[in-house]
């Protein structure tokens, strides 16, 4: 890891070196003149994306400009706690902090941050003439507010996605013991009775031939909420139910006798279909969160999953930590008949685009400092050694260098996807309550899925909770 | 007291001790293994050893960095702690202070609540309110020591009144008799009898502060960040790096065998209660 | 006798030091408890709402079971560990070959931090990967899930608790006992008592102080119990091992409801005190009687 650390700064180097003229070799250093010997402290979470940024792109950025950039790498509990505490209470420990895709629109709706496209406008000498707003994927709208003004620049953007495994799909014995069960081929699903039919089959294989293999991982933790996100994410979205099925136009209902979807037909249906998925996945599911899920497929032991992109990338790519390199394909979510038009059309969307930006909180004490680092590691320039070391894609540009484009061919095609697909998947909701619903009803999920509450009833429950919760907290009147 | 059969205390205590080594062994397990390998089925006698981790670690100047803030914040606090307990103890023992069992009740309630929401007041009152000018005890060693003091100091006079107090004042009384200043009182007459107790304090004030984890990731950013902070960097939402992290408790082991070495063997210091009779 | 100054003064650094970290803090929380304060709220200032805290607290079915399962906790874990740490004490008072290492072997759990111990139970009993349940459906064939059954992950976060701070218990007992005088044994050795009138008559009345003070430190770290539950089991299944600690946890830290939180920090505090008091009274009074 180390050592591609290390041949990454190098390669950096000589990319800034040569593609730089020596007019834009010098706005750097002229425009950190004026804040030289300021050291910009920012929090994220000690993810590969992040410490790219810290262990490459700070030390770069300080040798062009002057400016010392210190990184704290915590926890994801504690990553949240202290920017949050340190926008509250105003004490401006931070100049930059990690902003996770799904905590945009509560620091939006308390006005934390610097308003990006702004203050470049404001104050044009700020502006790097290598950083531009549009050189970002789609994915940088999820940072934007109503006018459309940056108020993040993404550093990692990833699709959770249905990840299947090839070489099972391809062997000629399996493809006739498929054939000769169900009489179909043997294909990545589209449909959800397929993807439950083949999980099916290829349980009951692994079960007959003493193979440690099961058809489908879940991510059932009966005490983590990455199985509500995994149902609520991803699960639901392929049924027609959009944004946890509460309608933020409608005083926020959640429930149906309110006008929500949270209980809807669509959503108790998800449920079965994921509950009996869950029932055939392996033991360990129902510990499992998104790292479990993805060590669980790493490890060969199961045929298919939806596996966090960010994930989907070593277990295509890392023999140190996975047993099926090059084994791996990618495909769309199996969908309900509509959704996938609904998506296109840009009514719903099919899965989560996950990711995160970098922000300046309005608090910092060197707001125009952070702001040439944000753009610094927000230049096209960047972007392609950063791809390779730590697999994640925010640039448009990034998608053609011959790089990348390689190492697409060694993902099985992952960046393909993200390329073509990605405006078919949406981040989080624009909600600013996230963390309080989720809170709210997770308990009553996992109760679900001890089975101390029925599948239907739970639902009821769930979705009366969360209009409790957002009456209780002033969003629902 | 002569044991009959020596060999009854050993295997007791070498099945106790395999009970207790599991855990641990499993932990050295973990740090050996290769990534992928940790969630297929397990095997109990290992194969292969993937010493990358303890390079990894043992490379890192920032861990090295941790483990010695962790080192000295510990430290400093233990004997903070202990020094204070033991007088706060020796005060409420010997002198009739007025209130003092509702003192001494008092002072464990400090340690009583769950930290959670304590955490936002001491971040303010570190930040904003115990400060100098721009020197602020948050994200300092000496914020950290004094903060531990918190739950710490409170346990140190706990564990110690006991000790004190069965110490029979009438040694005070012929010290002073004898013409002893309070302070030679207090450090020739009771703190050799006191050594079993204010070893075990030491030990076990020590041991909280090594381990404590959230007002340590809290109240620093980056001079005083702890080890048990450092390890939990490694639980991320792109996986947990259990291999690393097993390797650093692995190492961590070191330093608190040292301490705890240097610090145990007064804990059964041979004493003799003869000096007072009956 | 001697001057109370003297007295005051080696009191004082205690005082102050904890009048500035444990006082002002304890302030701030009790205010903050009254009202509702949380900062993504519609509303996201603190909003007085006097007793309201409390009285949701009373209706509150996650809160009270959650001190259900806590108590239940608290008693098997804190128990067990104190009988098992009194024969261990006495076992490592007499001489024999490997003394030492074996006591140092015995206090290795409690440098281990609360996540480690956590993470490497939550390896160890991971079902169907983990080690335990492996060799428990080997051996007895016994499926170990602790993802599933309530009673399998209670369990084992009482076994885990065990380990890890028995030796606490052990080592505070020790002290105590090293420092016991051999006289009253001597003469109830020469009076022909047996084993079980010298423990229940000479010894527990000596320990005492300091089997309360580890029963209460003990108790009290118990019930405040976060970071290897967390790790383990995140508080499930369900709900089952969302122990009041990890309550609290969950409601400020994702929740940031900062203003209900702090007012279950105030009656788990309260509780705590009351707990606490009512063992003090009736393991003091009736000795103070029997004078």
């Amino acid at each position: 890891m180390n050592y591609v650390l290390k041949a990454s700064a190098l390669a950096l180097t000589l990319g800034l070196a040569t593609t730089a003229s020596p007019a834009r070799a010098d706005f750097w250093s002229d425009a950190g003149a004026k804040y030289k010997g300021v050291t910009l402290h920012g929090v994220t979470e000690s993810t590969p994306p992040s410490n790219y940024i810290k262990n490459v792109l700070a030390p770069e950025f300080e040798k062009k400009t002057g400016i010392k950039v210190e990184i704290e790498t915590t926890s994801w509990d504690q990553m949240y706690d202290k920017a949050i505490k340190d926008m509250e209470a105003k004490t401006g420990i931070y100049d930059m902090v990690y902003i996770e895709q799904d905590i945009i629109y509560s620091y939006l709706a308390r006005d934390f941050l610097v308003d990006i496209t702004k203050t470049l406008k404001d104050q044009p000498d700020l502006k790097a003439p290598t950083y531009d707003d549009s050189n970002f994927t789609s994915f940088a709208d999820y940072f934007k507010d109503a006018n459309g003004d940056l108020f993040g620049t993404p550093m990692e953007a990833f699709l959770k996605t249905y990840l299947y495994r090839k070489d099972l799909f391809d062997d000629p014995k399996i493809k006739e013991a498929f054939k000769k069960e169900t009489g179909k081929d043997l294909k990545p699903a589209t449909t959800h009775a397929e993807y439950t039919e083949i999980a099916e089959f290829f349980t009951k294989y692994g079960k007959d031939n003493g193979m440690e293999l099961w058809g489908t991982t879940a991510q059932a933790h009966t005490g983590h909420p990455a199985s509500w996100y995994e149902f609520f994410e991803s699960i639901v979205p392929t049924f027609g139910v959009y944004n946890w099925g509460i309608d933020a136009k409608n005083n926020y209902a959640a429930t149906v006798e309110h006008g929500g979807t949270m209980n809807g037909d669509k959503a108790k249906a998800a449920l079965k279909y994921w509950l009996h998925l869950r029932d055939i996945a392996p033991p360990e599911s129902t510990q499992s969160t998104w790292t479990e899920t993805a060590t669980t497929f790493a490890a060969g032991r199961v045929a298919q999953g939806l596996i966090y992109g960010e994930n989907a990338a070593w277990i295509a790519s890392d023999p140190a930590q996975s047993k099926v390199v090059g084994q791996v394909g990618f495909a769309l979510p199996p969908l309900e008949p509509g959704v996938l038009d609904d998506a296109k059309a840009g009514k719903g969307y099919i899965g989560y685009y996950d990711g995160g930006a970098f922000g300046v909180p309005v608090t910092s004490k060197n707001k125009e400092a952070s702001l040439l680092f944000l753009e610094f590691i927000g230049q096209n320039e960047v972007q392609p050694e950063w791809a390779i070391a730590a697999p994640r894609i925010t640039n448009k540009a990034t998608f053609d260098d011959p790089k990348v484009k390689e190492m697409d061919t060694k993902l099985g095609g992952f960046y393909t996807m993200l390329k073509d697909e990605g405006k078919l998947f949406a981040g989080a909701p624009p909600y600013p309550f996230h963390a309080q619903v989720r809170e709210a009803t997770a308990p009553i999920f996992y109760d679900i899925l001890t089975g101390k509450i029925g599948a239907d009833e739970g639902l009821d429950q769930m979705a009366a909770k969360a209009e409790e919760e957002l009456t209780s907290l002033g969003y629902r009147k | 007291m002569k044991n009959q059969t020596p060999w009854l205390p050993v295997v007791l205590w070498t099945l106790i001790s395999l009970a207790t080594l599991f855990p641990i062994y499993w932990l050295f397990v973990i740090s050996v293994k290769q990534p992928f390998d940790l969630f297929s089925t397990p095997d109990v006698i290992l194969r292969s050893f993937f010493w990358k981790n303890y390079q990894d670690v043992l490379t890192n100047p920032t861990l090295r960095g941790y483990m010695l803030n962790s080192m000295i914040i510990s430290s400093g606090n233990a004997l903070l702690v202990t020094t204070l307990g033991f007088f706060a103890c020796y005060a409420l023992s010997r002198f009739d202070l007025a209130g003092k069992e509702s003192i001494f009740f008092w002072t464990i309630t400090n340690r009583m609540a769950p930290p959670a929401v304590f955490l936002l007041p001491l971040f303010l009152l570190l930040t904003q309110v115990y400060r100098i000018g721009d020197f602020s005890l948050a994200d300092s060693r000496l914020g950290m020591i004094l903060v531990y003091c918190s739950f710490n100091l409170p346990f140190a006079i706990w564990t110690l009144r006991p000790t004190v107090e069965g110490i029979p004042k009438e040694l005070d009384e012929a010290a002073y008799m004898d013409g002893a200043s309070p302070w030679t009182v207090l450090y020739d007459i009771v703190f050799p009898l006191a050594r079993p107790g204010l070893a075990v304090t030491l030990i076990l004030t020590w041991v909280f502060a090594w381990n404590e984890y959230l007002l340590a990731a809290t109240l620093t950013n980056f001079n005083a960040r702890t080890l048990t902070t450092g390890l939990s960097e490694y639980v991320t939402t792109t996986g947990t790096a259990w291999g690393i992290m097993a390797a650093i408790s692995m190492l961590t082991l070191v330093p608190a065998l040292i301490v705890f070495s240097v610090v145990q063997r007064h804990i059964v210091a041979g004493l003799t209660f003869g000096a007072v009779k009956g | 006798m001697h001057s109370q100054k003297l007295g005051w003064l080696l009191l004082s650094p205690t005082i102050i030091i904890l009048g500035l970290f444990g006082i002002f803090p304890f302030i701030y929380v009790l205010w903050v408890s009254f009202h509702a304060w949380n900062p993504f709220a519609a509303n996201p200032g603190m909003v007085f709402n006097w007793a309201d805290n409390y009285r949701r607290l009373v209706f509150d079915a996650q809160f009270l079971a959650s001190l259900g399962i806590t108590l239940a906790f608290v008693f098997f874990a804190v128990v067990s560990e104190l009988v098992l740490g009194y024969i261990l004490a006495q076992a490592l008072l007499k001489d024999f070959p490997g003394k030492a290492v074996f006591r140092t072997i015995h206090t290795l759990p409690l440098i281990m931090a609360p996540i480690i111990v956590g993470s490497v139970w939550k390896l160890m009993t991971t079902p169907s990967i983990g080690i335990i349940p492996y060799l428990l459906r080997n051996w007895f064939g016994y499926d170990l899930n602790i993802g599933q059954s309530a009673v399998a992950a209670f369990t084992v976060t009482v076994i885990m608790d065990i380990w890890h701070w028995t030796p606490l218990v052990t080592l505070s007992l020790i002290a105590a006992l090293v420092s016991l005088p051999p006289d009253p044994f001597e003469q109830a050795q020469i009076d022909g008592a047996g084993k079980s009138q010298i423990f229940w008559h000479i010894t527990l009345p000596l320990i005492r102080p300091a089997l309360l003070a580890t029963v209460f430190i003990r108790l009290m770290d118990a019930l405040r119990t976060v970071d290897e539950v967390l790790m383990l089991t995140g508080g499930g299944p369900g709900s089952s091992t969302r122990y009041i600690g990890v309550h609290i946890f969950r409601e400020v830290f994702p929740k940031t409801n900062y203003g209900y939180g702090s007012a279950i920090s105030v009656i788990v505090l309260y509780l705590t005190i009351v707990v606490c008091w009512l063992l003090y009274v009736g393991l003091i009074a009736p000795r103070v009687k029997r004078g």
